[in-house]
């Protein structure tokens, strides 16, 4: 076997927990009502566009984008909107939702609900975009940013290579691997419509080599389907694979700049589940308004761990209630991998387009120790696969050294966690970076709009 | 919902403590502690234990009543450096110069500089020069011991390294043959057998506890300084095996000079750091006062270690 590719700077190797992976997608059925959030992509909130009273439909646009980067988001039901109004979110947070009482299962007609695959990729890139957008689709490998954005790179600006995001590098995430298995042909040809508007770049589709299964039916659908230039690239397993910046890294040899955007390398990064929902926005005209998350942890019995597909604004308690309740010997419930997913302070929250994941840890998974001192045995260092320094970004973060930090590169923390996973003396690195960088971040900003408004003065004063 | 813990990321943690990681140095040390205690008996058993709990007593009581943060006490490391200090001393010293070694490496050397993780001189090795300076003559001379094995080639008076003034460097070169590698009667217990010393090295790099390359860097440059003046004159200067073998150089280069806290933490920063004692140790041992230099070479350089930590800094994505 040929030596499989990777990142090439740090990175670990905890522990894959793939639990779940021999759990077939199930279908949830449907709560008596769903919230569904006006903030469940990057940017801008989406705007309410129904009023208490109204009548929608599976599928049915309730909120428009509320900017350049935002989305549209739908009802994944049918029913009654019931109230519209601030419910608090995983964190604790309020924010806008839309409660909607369910009725049925009406779906909107528009909608080919049928199983068959629709090979034909639409010739007019425009018209592509716009059902994209129309679709709410956004990215659903963790930042869900708009895809329609994404897939429109400023003018100038080529892709070279579409990389769909296979690697699932977290552990006990099992969600993606499903939908490689299940759905793989569809996948694939989400990944031709993308490649297609990005005007014919090649296409990789990045799987780590602890899912043979899933590298053998995404190449099985390549080859059957039969579209030029996509090719499966099994990688070797390390987190954090699937982090954009080291799948770029890994597929392409190449390196984003600081601050710079994939594409200024010529790459696009999507998510395998990014491709099915652009597939089924482009070829069934359905919108986001499903994706499948897996409940698991090392404390749920193999029998009550699942993969469900979930209409997205179900309750995270609703499905867990589905799973047979929350187990008693969990200390903790995340939503997302272990390495980089929230921690759940409130389960009435809702789903949104990104969740992937119920996970359920026992006290001994999640413990952490006691901090004690620096030994500075470099650990941390070794482990950031952005090749920072955290022990001493911490450090320049306790000295309160705002120029020291952006000197060494704070602001390029990608808060994947590996610091912190690897020190041995327990250190909070992560927690200090993130607020780290969060300050030196106000600085950037702060000295770019102060430039912005000189060239400006300057360039009024010339007038 | 209250019961469960909302924290950020990571949610779960390598299987990794700064306890477990000197556990794992301690497991490294034994082949080479089981084998100076059969050759030495008794008294280096004696030396070990009045060492390793000096040390220990000295940390937590220095922990506890001094600093009041038992954090700073580490059982484990403490007890590193007590078995390594042990390991560099003459199996005759007697118990209350021990002592005194282990309240000089952990109260002076160790936490007036602030504990664990703070100190710039190797504890061990600092405590080391400390007795050999105030005590020559109980730290360079030693009897042949009582051991439980005992080997026909045991002899009373200096050790190899000693023997180089009054032989000359050709005979002292004879005196170095396969059978050193196993075993080599003379000097401290760090010093009887570099294959155990290297058994416990290799053990670290496969637990991942240590990086290969500070190490392989002072061998090198050992192997290669000690090659050239070899062959300009024989006479004068012993040969690679004899400087590689003799001394505590394996003991250092594997054990003391990969301290973390004492050592740089970039790659390039720890090949120099190793060249840099292989270098000033040849220097110590061809033209110096003392035989043995590997403790000086390694406190001379623990002091560019802030230095080096400055200038090299591994690569970050994505920039030059
Ligand atoms: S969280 Fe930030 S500093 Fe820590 S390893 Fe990841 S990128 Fe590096
Ligand atoms: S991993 Fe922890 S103990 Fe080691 S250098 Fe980094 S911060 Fe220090």
């Amino acid at each position: 076997m040929a030596k499989l590719t990777t990142f090439s700077i740090g990175g670990v190797h905890p522990d894959d927990s793939k639990i779940a992976r021999g759990c077939a997608i199930e279908v949830l059925p449907l709560p008596s009502t769903v919230y569904i959030s006006m903030a469940q992509h990057l940017g801008a909130p989406a705007k309410p566009v129904v009023a208490v009273g109204d009548k929608v439909k599976t599928g049915t646009v309730i909120a428009e984008p509320g900017g350049f980067i935002s989305a549209f988001v739908h009802s994944s039901v049918s029913g009654t909107v019931k109230s519209i109004g601030p419910r608090k979110d995983i964190a604790g947070n309020p924010v806008t939702h839309v409660e909607i009482t369910v009725e049925g299962d009406e779906w909107e007609e528009s909608i080919d609900r049928s199983d068959t695959l629709v090979t034909a990729i639409p010739e007019d890139r425009a018209a592509i975009l716009d059902r994209i957008k129309a679709c709410g689709v956004v990215g659903l490998g963790g930042a869900t940013f708009p895809t329609h954005v994404k897939l429109n790179p400023a003018p100038g600006s080529k892709a070279e290579c579409l990389i769909l995001n296979g690697a699932e590098c977290e552990p006990y995430l099992t969600s993606d691997y499903r939908i490689m298995l299940e759905r793989s042909r569809e996948i694939v040809v989400g990944a031709a419509i993308m490649q297609a508007v990005l005007g014919g770049c090649r296409c990789v589709i990045g799987i780590e080599e602890n899912k043979p299964e899933a590298i053998a039916a995404m190449d099985a659908a390549v080859l059957s389907l039969g579209y030029p230039g996509i090719e499966v690239l099994p990688l070797k397993k390390k987190y954090p694979q699937g982090g954009e910046k080291q799948l770029i890294d890994a597929v392409m040899h190449r390196q984003v700049g600081s601050g710079a955007l994939p594409i200024s390398v010529g790459a696009v990064v999507q998510n395998v589940a990014t491709a099915l929902a652009v597939y089924e926005a482009v070829q069934k005209n359905k919108p986001l308004i499903t994706n499948t998350l897996t409940v698991t942890g090392d404390c749920l019995p193999v029998e009550r761990q699942h993969n469900y597909l979930f209409r997205i604004g179900m309750p995270l308690s609703f499905i867990a209630e589905q799973a047979g309740g929350v187990p008693e010997a969990a200390a903790k419930l995340v939503s997302g991998g272990p390495m980089m997913g929230k921690a759940i302070a409130n389960l009435d929250a809702t789903t949104v387009k990104g969740s992937s994941s119920i996970l359920y840890l026992s006290e001994a998974a999640t413990k952490r120790g006691k901090e004690s001192y620096c030994i500075r045995c470099g650990r941390c260092a070794d482990a950031c696969p952005m090749g920072l320094e955290p022990f001493l970004l911490r450090r320049l973060y306790v000295a309160g050294d705002l120029e020291g930090l952006e000197k060494e590169a704070v602001q390029d923390c990608i808060e994947c966690g590996c610091c912190l996973y690897s020190c041995p003396a327990y250190i909070p690195l992560l927690d200090q970076i993130r607020m780290a960088k969060g300050q030196v971040m106000g600085v950037i900003r702060a000295r770019a709009a102060a430039a912005k408004a000189a060239a400006e003065a300057a360039k009024a004063a010339k007038q | 919902m209250d019961k469960h813990l909302v924290s950020p990321n990571p949610h779960i943690h390598a299987a990794v403590s700064t306890e477990s990681l000197m556990r794992d140095v301690i497991i490294a040390l034994l082949p080479a502690i089981i084998v100076s205690v059969l050759f030495y008996g008794w008294g280096e058993l004696l030396i070990l234990a009045v060492s390793a709990l000096s040390c220990v007593l000295f940390e937590w009581a220095i922990a506890k009543f001094l600093f009041k943060d038992t954090a700073l006490f580490c059982c484990p490391a403490a007890l590193v450096t007590g078995l390594l200090l042990a390991m560099n001393l003459p199996v005759s010293t007697p118990w209350w110069i021990v002592v005194l070694g282990a309240l000089f490496a952990i109260g002076v050397v160790k936490m007036s500089f602030g504990g664990i993780g703070q100190n710039v001189f190797n504890p061990a090795i600092a405590a080391r020069v400390f007795l050999l300076v105030s005590f020559p003559q109980q730290m360079t001379h030693w009897t042949a011991p009582a051991g439980f094995i005992h080997s026909v080639d045991a002899f009373s008076g200096a050790t190899l390294l000693g023997q180089v003034p009054v032989l000359g460097a050709l005979e002292a070169d004879k005196l170095v043959s396969l059978q050193t590698l196993l075993y080599n009667i003379g000097g401290s217990a760090g010093e009887i057998s570099a294959l155990a010393l290297l058994v416990g090295w290799a053990y670290l790099l496969i637990r991942r506890v240590i990086k290969p390359w500070i190490t392989l860097s002072i061998f090198a440059t050992v192997a290669v300084v000690a090659g050239i003046f070899h062959l300009a004159d024989p006479t004068l200067y012993t040969g690679p095996l004899f400087n590689l073998l003799t001394g505590g150089v394996i003991l250092g280069a594997c054990f003391m000079a990969t301290d973390y806290v004492t050592s740089p933490m970039s790659t390039w920063g720890g090949v120099i750091y190793g060249v840099g004692i292989g270098f000033l140790l040849m220097m110590i041992r061809y033209f110096g006062s003392y035989p043995e230099g590997v403790s000086f070479a390694i406190l001379l350089m623990n002091m560019t270690v802030p230095l080096l930590n400055r200038w090299f800094h591994g690569k970050k994505y994505g920039r030059a």
